[in-house]
């Protein structure tokens, strides 16, 4: 039993609010990646789940257990930290064990789990040395090591990739990741970055000033950003928005993007109702429009700005109105900068949004709303 | 909405119980803490305020046994009788000549040398760093005497100057140190970029580096001063007839009454407290450029 | 962390042949003239006899080796006599009177050799039992004679040994005195600035302030005494500070230098803990040590290089106490180690220079032997590991 359970918790520094009542659950085995600029409060929460800070209010269980109000040495969880908190007194092996020698476990059993760890992070020939002659890819791994040693069934981390540079990232991400489903503690893990999110996260809580604006599987968040929000911080390039206005034609409803007319589907008939007349956003990946070089009726012409060779892709770059939009063609395809093109929108890859919330536009909001 | 992306289960009420023991706990541990913090703020400021209390009293009622824990009637009698007494005025100048003299010397020399060390990567630069700090920790005592019996020998003893001199020798390393923790505070890209634009490096250094190491530097100058105007053992051995002030009051220390001592004892003190004040941003640099 | 800071550092200096050098010279110089030269002076004086001394003589002629030395003005016994004849330039042949004497020289051991009577004022030359050196030579020499006076004086031992058990006693206490203050100011309580402040105030006091305070508190009519008089506990003043309460005195040092040098203490151990990043005590935490275990198994470790510079400073200082113990005792019912030094130095006093150089040289060398004492011991386990 080590699911983690966050209600309604609150947390404040002064008048600014750093977790503005937020709930989240993670199951038992299962990854969750808090995502989110800096200053978001995602490290703050994860921190109280740590212990590390007290709530304001609401409530945290580990394990069907209220750890609320529990020093973190109560908690039993393990943690890894964004500079990794390696000891630099302490041989790797101390370092790893250090939990362990707190708890006064047994010696043999406390060898026996530190070289277990060491092994699993390829590090078990240097547990005689200090830190300071260690690479930060192999702290890295001191870290990691230390978790495990503590074998809680809760590990959280704190962007403990952060501080290694862009291979070693890379190369850690995956280890990381096939490391943490085989041992299946549950996991939180924070960070800025929305790759790693996409690539390790069962799911990903998208946070934003204090708030989750959604939890979901990565591909579901990629594709379907509950919010303006969302669907810009993730990916890359991020969703474009353009923005089109609503017109009522006949009994369904209409955006109308300069002269170029796009027809949402029927389900979202009830939900539009209220923005009749007014400008929404048509969100859509850079990757779900097709590019054509003849006109037809179901196509907007642009014209072409920039051409980027990204290598596997290149990236266009038109004007729509003031809106940018940022198309990814074949890495082989002849458009050159200054031509015109012809942009045609896949309905079911359209993403409708408030203006000004930056909410969804969706057919189950609307009926929760109506 | 997606706020609460995941349904809150049953409401669980915060266990009420829990939560205020753990109130409990942390108001302890900060009342704690807060005793610990009064209890040693009142040992450091007990003997002062004694030593003010006698200050501001009569001579008779410092003379009184028992005595009062608070002046009454608040008089400065004891203080005009300590200002006023013999040679007095005269080792109040020598000990500023000789702490101002200290402070020049000390910071003119410590300027480029601290400057050297914060910028420079130069073969020896440990080595400099580390005889700094050793000679820093030197007693001061090994010093006194034989610069004594040089300075007799060229004729220069007993002059506040010569005691400048001396002080200096004591003050320089921790200037250094100071200034060079200091300066290294300041970062090299400023005078890098004053560089780029145009500056030589001197100029650079006298508008970009100067300007900003100024606060800093002016503090370890309070500091040097400081340390100057406390010094009392080479005080008392490099000069006879022109003693410093708390070289003159400790030689004098057996034949004087306890409203003079008491007075004096104020009198030295509040200078230094009120330079600490305004340097207490900067202890830390200070001592903690030790460290590194 | 460490490795990578140092190497950007170097990356972000300036290299240059000459420039640093001119820039330290300057104050190099003023270190080797005011400094380094007082220091040979320093050994110097403390290792060399000078004066004019007569030397006295295995056989009775000016030649024969030297048996030892006496100062001018000492007197001597007469144990025998012998006639010499002395050629004069003239080829004329004249009696000289030799003695063979016996008497304490300079170090207070007896010494005995030939001298001629051209050196001693004797009132009979043969049968006066005493005579007293009257002329000598001026000599210069390598000399422990200041060294084994200072190793004999009665006060010595006094100085030493007091000045050692202000040392034991007041370094312990101020450590933790000074991690607690620390500690405190590290759970940043509201206020914390001033705290800090009225910590660091005693930063500032000379010790001579200090010593008068504890002086006003201690005194024969101080505060305390009015404090247990008022409350009915004493019906008269007790007298701390005297001749025979020896332990009373040295509680009284012993509070006073806690009071005023724990600030530095303080200092010095707090910018240490601030350069701790705070995720090793989280981590700490999370991983299950209680406060004691974070303050035994992290903090400490942690501040070990600056517990040893503290260490080394306090204890340096601690052997040059003086002017508090003078404020409080009046230095003569009670000695250490600075204070010889000054008594040995005052020219109202014993007026000498060199056994005052001695006391010097031999706390510097205290000094020094405790400092490389310190920095063995207190090295840390990571050194000891690199080193092997």
């Amino acid at each position: 039993m080590s699911e983690i359970v966050i209600e309604n918790a609150v947390k404040q520094f002064g008048k600014f609010t750093a977790i503005d009542n937020v709930s989240l659950t993670a199951a038992e085995h299962e990854f969750v990646v808090l995502l989110g600029p800096s200053g978001c409060g995602k490290t703050t929460l994860l921190r109280a789940v740590a212990g590390l800070g007290m709530l304001d209010s609401g409530q945290v269980t580990i394990g069907g257990r209220d750890v609320t109000y529990l020093p973190p040495r109560d908690r039993n969880i393990s943690m890894v930290f964004q500079n990794y908190a390696i000891f630099p007194h302490m041989t790797v092996f101390d370092n790893i064990a250090f939990g362990l020698k707190m708890r006064r476990a047994d010696k043999t059993q406390i060898r026996e789990r530190v070289e277990n760890a060491a092994k699993l992070l390829h590090i078990e020939g240097m547990l005689e040395r200090f830190p300071s002659q260690m690479s930060g890819g192999q702290r890295q791994r001191i870290a990691v090591a230390r978790a495990i040693a503590y074998e809680s069934r809760v590990i959280l981390m704190d962007e403990p990739l952060s501080n290694l540079d862009a291979l070693l990232r890379l190369e850690m991400r995956a280890e990381l990741k096939s490391l943490l489903k085989r041992l299946g503690a549950t996991t939180i893990y924070v960070t800025h970055d929305q790759i790693e999110a996409m690539s390790m996260g069962d799911r990903i809580a998208v946070m934003k000033s204090g708030r989750i604006l959604q939890i979901d599987a990565p591909t579901r968040v990629y594709d379907l950003p509950s919010d303006h929000f969302v669907g810009g911080f993730i990916g890359n390039p991020p969703m474009n928005f353009v923005r089109g206005q609503v017109q009522r034609s006949g009994g369904a409803y209409a955006v109308k993007i300069g002269d170029f007319t796009l027809t949402p589907g029927d389900e979202l008939r009830s939900a539009l109702t209220p923005y009749d007349g007014k400008l929404i956003y048509m969100g859509i990946r850079a990757e779900a429009m097709e590019v054509v070089t003849t006109p037809t009726t179901d196509t907007l012409p642009v014209t072409v700005d920039v051409v980027e060779p990204l290598g596997a892709q290149n990236l266009l770059t038109a004007r729509v109105g003031s809106d940018i939009l940022k198309v990814s063609t074949s890495p082989d395809s002849p458009i050159k900068m200054g031509d015109q093109v012809w942009l045609r929108f896949p309905l079911n890859k359209i993403r409708w949004m408030d203006v000004d919330t930056g909410r969804a536009i969706t057919a189950d909001v609307a009926q929760v709303l109506a | 909405m997606s706020a609460q992306a995941v349904q809150p289960r049953l409401a669980v009420l915060p266990n009420e119980r829990e939560r205020q023991r753990a109130l409990r706990r942390l108001r302890l541990r900060r009342a704690a803490v807060y005793i610990v913090a009064v209890l040693l703020a009142l040992w450091i400021l007990l003997p002062i305020w004694l030593i003010t209390n006698m200050a501001f009293s009569t001579p008779t009622a410092v003379r009184a046994f028992p005595k009062a824990f608070f002046p009454n009637p608040i008089s400065l009698d004891s203080l005009t009788f300590f200002i006023n007494s013999e040679g007095i005025l005269r080792a109040l100048g020598n000990s500023v000549l000789v702490a101002v003299t200290t402070l020049v010397i000390s910071t003119l020399l410590a300027v480029p040398a601290g400057y050297a060390i914060a910028r420079y990567m130069f073969r020896g630069r440990d080595a400099v760093r580390l005889l700094m700090l050793s000679v820093r920790a030197f007693p001061i005592v090994v010093l006194a005497v034989p610069l004594a019996v040089i300075f007799i020998r060229l004729g220069m003893y007993d002059q506040p100057v010569t005691l400048a001199l001396m002080h200096t020798a004591l003050t320089l390393p921790t200037t250094i140190l100071v200034v060079s923790s200091v300066f290294a505070s300041v970062p090299y890209e400023f005078e890098e970029a004053a560089q780029v634009f145009g500056c030589r490096p001197i100029q650079a250094f006298a508008t970009v580096v100067l300007p900003l190491a100024l606060p800093g530097i002016a503090a370890s100058a309070i500091l040097t001063f400081v340390l100057s105007w406390n010094e009392v053992f080479a005080a008392m051995l490099l000069t006879s007839t022109n003693r410093t002030l708390p070289a003159h009051i400790l030689y004098n220390l057996d034949k004087s009454s306890d409203p003079f001592k008491f007075a004096a004892a104020f009198f030295m003190l509040v200078p230094t407290m009120i330079f600490i004040f305004f340097i207490r941003r900067y202890l830390f640099n200070m001592w903690g450029s030790i460290n590194k | 962390m460490r490795l990578r800071r140092r190497v950007e550092s170097c990356f972000f200096m300036k290299r240059n042949r000459w420039i640093p050098y001119l820039l330290l010279l300057p104050s190099v110089i003023y270190l080797a003239l005011f400094f380094l030269y007082p220091m040979t002076q320093a050994v110097q004086l403390a290792f060399t006899r000078e004066g004019q001394f007569l030397n006295l003589r295995a056989e009775p002629n000016d030649t024969a080796v030297s048996t030892g030395a006496l100062l001018l003005q000492t007197e001597v016994r007469i144990v025998e006599r012998s006639e010499q004849q002395e050629t004069l330039a003239s080829g004329a042949q004249r009696p000289v009177f030799w003695y063979r004497v016996q008497a304490e020289d300079e170090s207070g051991a007896t010494v005995e050799g030939w001298v001629s009577i051209r050196n001693v004022f004797i009132e009979n030359r043969r049968t006066s039992e005493t005579a007293r050196v009257t002329s000598g030579e001026a000599l210069r020499e390598f000399s422990l004679v200041h060294v084994n006076r200072m190793f004999t004086d009665f006060r010595f031992d006094d100085a030493l040994w007091t000045t050692v058990l202000l040392i034991i006693l007041i370094i312990p206490a101020q450590f933790v005195l000074a991690i607690i203050m620390a500690l405190v100011l590290q759970s940043q309580p509201r206020f914390s600035t001033l705290f800090l402040y009225v910590y660091a105030i005693p930063l500032g006091l000379s010790d001579l302030v200090a010593g008068i305070l504890w002086f006003a508190i201690f005194t024969q009519r101080g505060f305390l005494n009015s404090l247990l008089v008022n409350a009915g506990v004493l019906d008269l003043p007790f007298i701390f500070i005297q001749a025979g309460h020896l332990g009373w005195m040295i509680m009284i040092i012993v509070l006073a230098e806690i009071w005023r040098a724990t600030s530095i203490v303080m200092v010095i151990i707090v910018s240490g803990l601030q350069a701790i990043p705070r995720d090793y005590l989280e981590a700490g935490e999370v991983f299950g040590a209680s406060l004691w275990q974070r303050l035994w198994h992290i903090i400490l470790p942690l501040l070990k290089p600056s517990l040893q510079v503290a260490l080394i400073l306090r204890t340096i200082l601690a052997f040059q106490v003086f002017a508090i113990v003078i404020a409080i005792t009046g230095g003569d019912i009670m000695t250490v180690l600075a204070n010889e030094t000054f008594r040995w130095y005052d020219p109202a006093r014993f007026n000498n220079p060199n056994m005052a150089a001695t006391y010097s040289v031999f706390i510097m060398l205290i000094s020094l032997g405790v400092s490389l004492f310190y920095l063995r011991a207190v090295r840390s386990q990571e050194e000891a590991v690199q080193t092997t």
